[in-house]
């Protein structure tokens, strides 16, 4: 186990480093002139020779490199164009959103996704697979932009139960800073004016952005827990009397489970991309929207901080994935 | 008695490829993609012949149309016809899905066979690289590089591409893997064929099919892609009629013009749907365990 957490980081490193040297050689043939772009049309020659020694891009391309790589490993990742800061003070700044967003999508995919793979499963062929072919299908086939828009129309636009902008009213305080998760903090500090408003706002989001997952997760269940009806261990337990949900879970589920986490590690990846669409289409102060704004700007530190940090996040939840089978089935050693 | 054999292993793929489309003829739902996908490639390829209208000229006077008899689909912010640009981004759309996946799979499979074959640190080298770019979120490392290459549609395309050359290059491998110890390359190396030749004559033929089979799995994928890409930004540039760049500027108008983000959309999702739904189907077929 060991042995493989050591591998892991090892491939850590290697996608860092990997991720930003091809990004960097691209962006070498980018057209646009960030100099410009930070100096503001106005600028004379002599602004811009300025500016372009300040942000380093009148060194050879192999010295740009080697600068960024030191810096990221004093945690330094360049400071924005667009906002003047550091980037890893703004990643900081923006990244409890992102986290907020992402997790309770997961959770929404994982309590509704599960049961509904194994219903799917236990009435094969009967309109209840059908229907749960469909969603799933549709799932993976809506873009995360079209499901947000659509959320919007109905439950903004019509019916008007929820915002469909930002985390939190404008009028109410956010809650005391604790995580920078709202939900958690206004608990934390008992704000019950700033957790309903912060819920309202962070529910049509998540939900759309579980869907993919959702998806993803209710086929691989279905297809994990027709397997196992048909082991032997399975019928001999039923032939023992035992039925319900407790023969479904502590029989089906539970050795169900070990691909089917495996494919929720794979589908972080989905739902991270899906992040970046459902927080510029909510307006969500997160990661996702600060990159797209910056994307506009040509801001490159910002997007490679941005590149950089999801990667590491990315390559530790599938180590966390990996480590869990050790936890679901003793049998696996090394 | 030979000869019998010799039939019946002669007519062995024929009986295969029909149980095939028997089995997929079988499968309602992958009719219906199949349809779907069908309809709307050929209302792309006629397009000219379906509508009066041209997907780029401005019509200032007919701004905001609802549906009608004269637009089906109604009409932008400048007068154009929604449902004719619907049908040329189309050629967009698709189009670049294909071209995209089939230069991944092109290079996956070079890269592929080549790994495969020579085996040792070429080998470890690639496939190190491969696992680098696997283990990376698809949309955000495509979004990366259509960034850092500059946003155009080329680019998305270059950028899908690039994305998925992995999954080519692996699956190309492990069957090189196998076929490398076969009778008939063994004979062709005592002959002292030239390596990739050998690749070329004798691997990449036999390494083809799940290369082809993947890719069909993965047009949809790169459809909803690019139209990401173009909602984001980073895709085709307006005024060209791909359906996430329509999107990206008709979504601001949701709550007022409704039919405006609304069509494209649903053209994205009935080609993507379409696609997943052939795609299961395949599956099905071919890996009986999924399907049980």
């Amino acid at each position: 186990m060991t042995k493989m957490i050591f591998k892991r980081l090892l491939l850590l490193v290697f996608v860092v480093f990997g991720v930003t040297l091809i990004t960097f050689i691209l962006s070498n043939i980018i057209p646009g002139d960030p100099a410009s772009m930070m100096a503001g049309q106005r600028a004379n020659q002599e602004t811009l020779e300025q500016v372009r020694e300040q942000l380093g891009l009148d060194q050879p391309i192999l010295t740009q490199y080697a600068n960024y790589m030191q810096g990221l490993l004093t945690g330094d990742l360049g400071t924005s164009i667009r906002t003047q800061k550091p980037v890893l003070d703004d990643l900081i700044i923006f990244f409890p959103a992102t986290l907020e967003l992402a997790i309770l999508a997961f959770f929404i995919a994982i309590i509704i996704g599960i049961p509904l793979g194994i219903l799917a499963a236990v009435k094969k062929n009967t309109f209840w697979d059908h229907a749960s072919r469909i969603f799933t299908i549709s799932g993976i086939s809506t873009p995360v932009f079209w499901s947000g828009l659509l959320v919007i129309f109905i439950f903004y636009g019509v019916l008007g139960w929820f915002p469909a902008n930002g985390r939190i009213e404008m009028q109410v305080n956010p809650p005391t800073h604790v995580t920078g998760l709202y939900l958690l903090d206004s608990l934390l500090s008992g704000d019950w004016v700033a957790f309903q408003s912060s819920l309202r706002h962070i529910l049509l989001p998540a939900i759309v952005l579980s869907f993919a997952q959702l998806a993803i997760i209710t086929r691989q269940v279905r297809a994990s827990m027709l397997e196992v009806l048909e082991k032997e261990y399975f019928r001999t337990a039923i032939a023992n009397g035992i039925n319900g949900p407790y023969l479904l879970i502590k029989y089906g589920l539970r050795n169900a489970l070990i691909p089917t986490i495996t494919v929720i590690g794979v589908s972080f990846g989905a739902l991270l991309g899906g992040a970046v669409v459902t927080e510029t289409v909510f307006g969500w102060p997160g990661m996702g929207k600060y990159v797209v704004d910056s994307i506009a700007y040509l801001d490159f530190p910002a997007m490679m901080g941005f590149t950089v940090f999801i990667s590491i996040g990315y390559v530790l939840i599938n180590l966390i994935v990996d480590l869990s089978y050790y936890v679901l089935n003793p049998q696996i050693k090394e | 008695m030979e000869v019998q054999t010799q039939t019946e292993v002669q007519q062995a793929p024929f009986v295969k490829r029909s149980a095939l489309l028997y089995k997929l003829k079988k499968n309602k739902l992958t009719m219906v993609g199949a349809v779907i996908l069908g309809v709307i490639i050929l209302a792309a390829l006629f397009a000219p012949l379906l509508t009066p209208y041209n997907p780029n000229v401005i019509d200032a006077a007919n701004k905001f149309q609802g549906p009608s008899w004269a637009h089906w689909f109604g009409t932008d912010e400048v007068g154009r016809d929604i449902f004719t640009r619907i049908l040329y981004g189309a050629r967009l759309s698709l189009g670049l899905a294909i071209v995209a996946i089939v230069i991944a799979a092109i290079v996956g499979l070079m890269i592929g066979t080549v790994s495969g074959y020579f085996g040792g640190y070429i080998d470890q080298i690639i496939m190190r690289t491969m696992d680098m770019i696997l283990a990376f979120p698809t949309l955000i490392l495509a979004m990366a590089l259509a960034a850092a290459l500059g946003p155009s549609i080329q680019n998305a395309m270059i950028a899908i591409a690039f994305v998925k050359i992995p999954v080519y290059v692996r699956l190309a491998r492990s069957e090189t893997l196998s076929l490398r110890e076969s009778l008939f390359v063994k004979s062709a190396q005592t002959f002292g064929i030239h390596p990739f030749r050998i690749i070329r004559k004798h691997i990449m033929p036999n390494s083809v099919s799940p290369v082809i089979i993947q890719g069909t799995l993965d047009v949809g994928d790169a459809i909803l892609l690019i139209a990401t890409l173009g909602f984001l930004g980073l895709g085709a540039q307006p005024p060209a009629p791909e359906w996430g760049a329509m999107i990206s500027i008709g979504w601001k108008y949701l709550l007022d013009f409704w039919w405006y983000p609304t069509f494209p959309c649903l053209f994205l999702f009935l080609s993507a749907g379409a696609l997943n739904l052939m795609g299961d189907g395949i599956r099905d077929v071919l890996d009986p365990r999924s399907s049980r």
